[in-house]
């Protein structure tokens, strides 16, 4: 059984349809990533999915619960940690921990040690007794991304949790999240920072225009559509090598800068050996060469671009 | 601990800080003191039924339901805070109905009333206890002032607070409701003898109906007149929480 199972979910405002018929499922104890340009439907998907709106058509099970028929069955399962920030500004920072978990009717004493160990996951024991109206915007999402914790629950969903912190916390966050899925916990992420998608998720959905348009692992995704490889040369002195190179067959120069050459191909292999071959040739000497695999990001652009074409 | 409690519990948490509960005392203590002395050169003696009373215990025993009035306007921004902070969605997002958060708030709101009316009743008490008389209905025609005028007074700020999404807006409507209601009523000065335009306002003020039932009761005088401002003050509670609750019902998310 699946953790998350939506058939032909859509969501119209009007005449605007927001998500269309979209299918998606999310195994328990993964990480799902759930990517796609501003506007793409990403926040409307995770609204529906989190009962906050109902969908217009469709059916969404979620943790074997209907979404329709029971939202609150699934809210008292689940955590989410909205895109905008939330918070109450007159509670400092333990107090906001402890009332959180006091709603979510957590036993005082449990409440107690959590809001102990989530100062320290999350780095806040400097700030405990500070308000969170005088906190800065990174301090305030460690918060609002800390106090869902508080809780007990089998599903989470995190709308671009990271947004607002610095290098250090988002990989501790990221961190924390991880070892969270180890305790069984399944995630629904949604992130615009792809580097964040490929390390933490173990499948990445890509949405534009409210339609699913890929949904792999990020492994796969990149065997998919980012079979081709960037080869970038770095020579010693300007030539115009763009000409030399332009009889190879089965590559594209991308840029040339004189000194740097950037060429990009299915086969990088052979290329590498023929671009080598007429280098030499040629006596130019290289002063640096590496070969690039596409990532995660570039696969996103160039499938978001396809399915706009 | 059920929804609500939880809710009530964490609304009361949030509202209630140190600036708010000196606000609550201070603020009519200088109206009771100051204002209350100050005019009673101006004000000696106020008509009040079959009854005539001092200008401070007149204030005083108005100053109960302007301190209803006030907490609940106060509180009743909730709902407008968190809005703005994000806390609506949230608490939606968890094991609460909109319901239990609406009822949450109107209990909140009740608790506050309740509380105020009680603190003002015990400072100005040495004012107005030459005067009181009290008898079997003191108790119910206070309790169901202040739980009908926090309803009242709770829904208003709701319903202001579901409809204007700029806080300038909203602090220049709740303001200029909270003066009107302040001033235009029987809280600071009786209707009678005030001229004809000003004593019929009055009566389009829901403050002059919990300032009058409160007064009824602590002074003892009950007529048809009382009755008919209690059930003005109960329909009007009950149709402006139904329209809250119906605006916050709707409100997108």
């Amino acid at each position: 059984m699946f953790t998350i199972e939506v058939k032909s979910l859509s969501k119209s405002y009007g005449s605007f349809i927001a998500v269309d018929g979209i299918d998606l499922k999310v195994e328990k104890g993964k990480i799902f990533g759930f990517l796609g340009p501003n506007g793409a439907g990403k926040t409307t998907t995770m609204k529906m999915l989190t009962t906050l709106i109902p969908p217009s058509s469709g059916t969404m099970n979620i943790l074997g619960i209907d979404g329709t028929r029971s939202p609150l069955e699934i809210r008292k399962k689940i955590g989410v940690v909205l895109q905008q920030p939330s918070y109450e500004p007159t509670l400092s920072v333990e107090k906001s921990l402890e009332k959180y978990g006091m709603m979510w009717n957590v036993d005082k004493k449990i409440r107690k040690s959590r809001v102990e160990e989530l100062l320290i996951a999350f780095d806040l024991i400097d700030i405990r007794k500070k308000k969170n109206d005088d906190l800065s915007i990174g301090q305030r999402r460690r918060v609002q991304v800390a106090r869902e914790f508080m809780h007990d629950m089998e599903l989470l969903f995190l709308d671009e949790p990271t947004v607002g912190l610095d290098p250090s916390a988002r990989r501790g966050l990221l961190d924390f999240i991880k070892s969270k899925v180890k305790d069984g916990l399944t995630i629904f992420f949604t992130t615009h920072i792809l580097e964040e998608a490929e390390y933490l998720c173990d499948d990445i959905a890509i949405i534009n225009k409210g339609k699913i348009i890929a949904v792999d692992t990020p492994d796969e995704l990149k065997n998919k559509f980012g079979r081709e490889k960037t080869i970038k040369i770095h020579i010693s002195e300007q030539k115009n090598i763009s000409a030399l190179l332009s009889g190879i067959s089965g590559c594209t120069i991308e840029r040339d800068s004189g000194v740097l050459i950037t060429v990009r191909s299915i086969q990088s292999e052979q290329v590498l050996q023929d671009v080598l071959k007429i280098l030499s040739s040629n006596d130019i000497t290289v002063e640096d060469l590496s070969v690039v695999p596409t990532s995660l990001e570039e696969i996103f652009l160039s499938v978001v671009k396809n399915s706009n074409a | 601990m059920h929804e609500i409690i939880r809710l009530v519990n964490r609304n009361l948490t949030i509202s209630l800080n140190m600036g708010f509960v000196i606000w609550q005392i201070i603020f009519p203590l200088i109206y009771i003191f100051v204002a209350g002395f100050a005019y009673t050169a101006l004000i000696h003696q106020v008509p009040f039924g079959s009854k005539t009373l001092d200008y401070p215990a007149f204030i005083a025993t108005g100053m109960i339901g302007f301190n209803i009035m006030n907490s609940t306007l106060i509180s009743g921004i909730i709902i407008w805070n968190d809005r703005r902070h994000g806390m609506f969605e949230q608490i939606l997002v968890g094991p609460f109905t909109r319901a239990q958060y609406i009822l949450s708030n109107v209990y909140t709101i009740g608790i506050i009333g309740l509380v105020s009316a009680a603190m003002i009743t015990a400072i100005g008490y040495p004012l107005f206890f030459k005067q009181v008389e009290f008898n079997v209905l003191t108790i119910p025609l206070v309790v169901f002032a202040s739980i009908t005028g926090s309803i009242l007074f709770g829904s208003i700020a709701s319903i202001i607070s579901t409809r204007l999404k700029s806080s300038e807006g909203f602090n220049v409507v709740i303001n200029t409701v909270f003066l009107f209601f302040a001033f235009v009523s029987t809280a600071f000065y009786p209707a009678q003898g005030a001229p004809l335009i000003l004593s019929t306002a009055f009566y389009f003020n829901p403050l002059t109906y919990l300032v009058d039932v409160v007064r009824a009761g602590i002074f003892g005088y009950f007529n048809g007149l009382v009755a008919t401002e209690m059930v003005i003050l109960g329909v009007g509670a009950v149709v402006l929480f139904l329209i809250a609750t119906k605006l916050l019902s709707k409100l997108e998310l």
